[in-house]
């Protein structure tokens, strides 16, 4: 997943998603640091307005989360380069992220009571132990103790977002990928904490139809690039682009152009019944369009920026199909053995 | 005592946390245990400091309606 959309994702849905279970966390806290500053301020006899003093708890709180999800991301991403997932796992694991944040999105709605089935709740000691922990006072130890602890309260999008850090394989990319997603659901926390301890609730109800919309149209993008990771016929993206190819020229060649907006062509016709060696070429390409998955062939390659790399491709029936995506099953493509062997050169 | 009451209103995980947290505020309660997956509470309480209704109104003070489930 891409860091922007990882980013967006959390200034959107994961901040509103997130608000209700740890936001409850940080007002209670600032709830006692606001009592703290009355006495002072009433033991003072100050006429002038009161103010209390909650920016720095609220900062508190968020950059401890945003470094514990950070170095949860990275544990994440390490776990994913040791189990070194294949296309079919990471496949596996995106339909699951994507059913999950479908079965949370349909349970926002009232659909069926089955639907709270999809709700991971944290056992009753740790909650506990968290809300203990917030109504112990306003020290500054507090909010950096509570903002650790909510790793341990993820709301259903930041789960997902946790399995997609496991997916990426790689220590870097699951850090950075978290980063950004907490880095985004900041703003909103920071705002609904800072203008009114108690209008967390008031937006969990006004954006809680929000929340599930988003959660719908995110684990339908994840069911999609799920079903394009496993190799499957049908997936939406798939289909678009399907249709696209029909309103071109059928396209021929050895060579396919990885760029910033994915494969051209799409979809590119072989001759069948021969062996045969396609090229790859990348120009300054800088998407994930340039780890190129065939899930069939059990392919899986990392092309460099800017070059020319070959690929062996057995000989295949005619009619046969063979599909393609880059290793986040994005830019479905795919390659269609209908030729005659003299109808391309080889 | 353990009592168990259906909460149909709670609409969220985190109602389940908001209703346990009433363990900390009613004086009498040992222990509450909320599911949201089955929309229901067991409250532990000490019957000689507290009763059902209490316990009742203490939650519909913060938003919810436990009905108590007979034994």
């Amino acid at each position: 997943m891409d860091l922007i959309v990882a980013f967006i994702t959390g200034l959107t849905t994961g901040g509103l998603g997130c608000l209700a279970v740890q936001g409850g966390l940080l007002t209670s806290t600032l709830a006692h640091q606001i009592e703290l500053d009355l006495q002072v301020h009433n033991g003072a006899g100050v006429v002038q307005k009161f103010r209390p003093h909650i920016a720095q708890p609220i900062l508190f709180f968020l950059i401890a989360k945003l470094i514990a999800y950070t170095i949860l991301g990275y544990l994440l991403g390490s776990v994913g380069s040791v189990l070194q997932l294949t296309p079919l796992m990471s496949a596996i694991l995106y339909f699951a992220i994507g059913i999950f944040m479908i079965g949370n999105g349909l349970r926002m709605f009232n659909v069926h009571p089955i639907f709270r089935y999809f709700v991971i709740e944290p056992p009753s000691a740790l909650t506990r132990y968290i809300r203990r922990t917030s109504k112990n006072g306003a020290s500054f130890f507090t909010p950096i103790l509570l903002g650790t602890l909510t790793i341990f309260l993820p709301c259903g999008v930041t789960q997902a977002m946790m399995a997609t850090a496991l997916s990426t394989g790689s220590p870097l990319q699951g850090a950075t990928l978290m980063f950004a997603f907490i880095l985004g659901t900041s703003p909103l926390f920071f705002s609904v904490a800072y203008f009114a301890t108690r209008l967390g609730s008031a937006i969990e109800k006004y954006f809680t139809r929000i929340v599930a919309v988003t959660m719908l149209i995110i684990g339908l993008i994840q069911v999609d690039t799920g079903l394009n990771l496993s190799g499957s016929a049908f997936s939406f993206s798939r289909t678009i682009s399907i249709l696209e190819a029909y309103a071109l020229p059928a396209q021929t060649g050895l060579s396919i152009e990885v760029t910033e907006n994915g494969y051209s062509p799409q979809t590119l016709h072989l001759p069948a019944n021969q062996d045969l060696t396609i090229e790859w070429v990348t120009r300054n390409t800088q998407t994930c369009a340039r780890s190129v998955v065939i899930p069939d062939l059990s392919y899986q390659t990392i092309l460099p920026t800017t070059g020319r790399v070959k690929f062996d491709i057995p000989a295949q029936e005619k009619g046969a199909i063979i599909r393609y995506t880059c290793s986040m099953g994005m830019y479905p493509s795919q390659l269609v053995f209908d030729l005659e062997s003299t109808e391309t050169d080889q | 005592m353990k009592k168990i009451f259906n909460v149909p209103d709670m609409t969220c995980p985190n109602c389940a946390m908001h209703l346990e947290g009433l363990e900390d505020e009613i004086p009498g309660v040992k222990r509450i245990t909320a599911s949201y997956k089955r929309l229901n509470m067991e409250v532990e309480f000490d019957e000689t400091l507290l009763t059902v209704e209490q316990i009742i109104l203490a939650a519909n003070k913060i938003g919810y309606h436990p009905e108590p489930i007979p034994a």
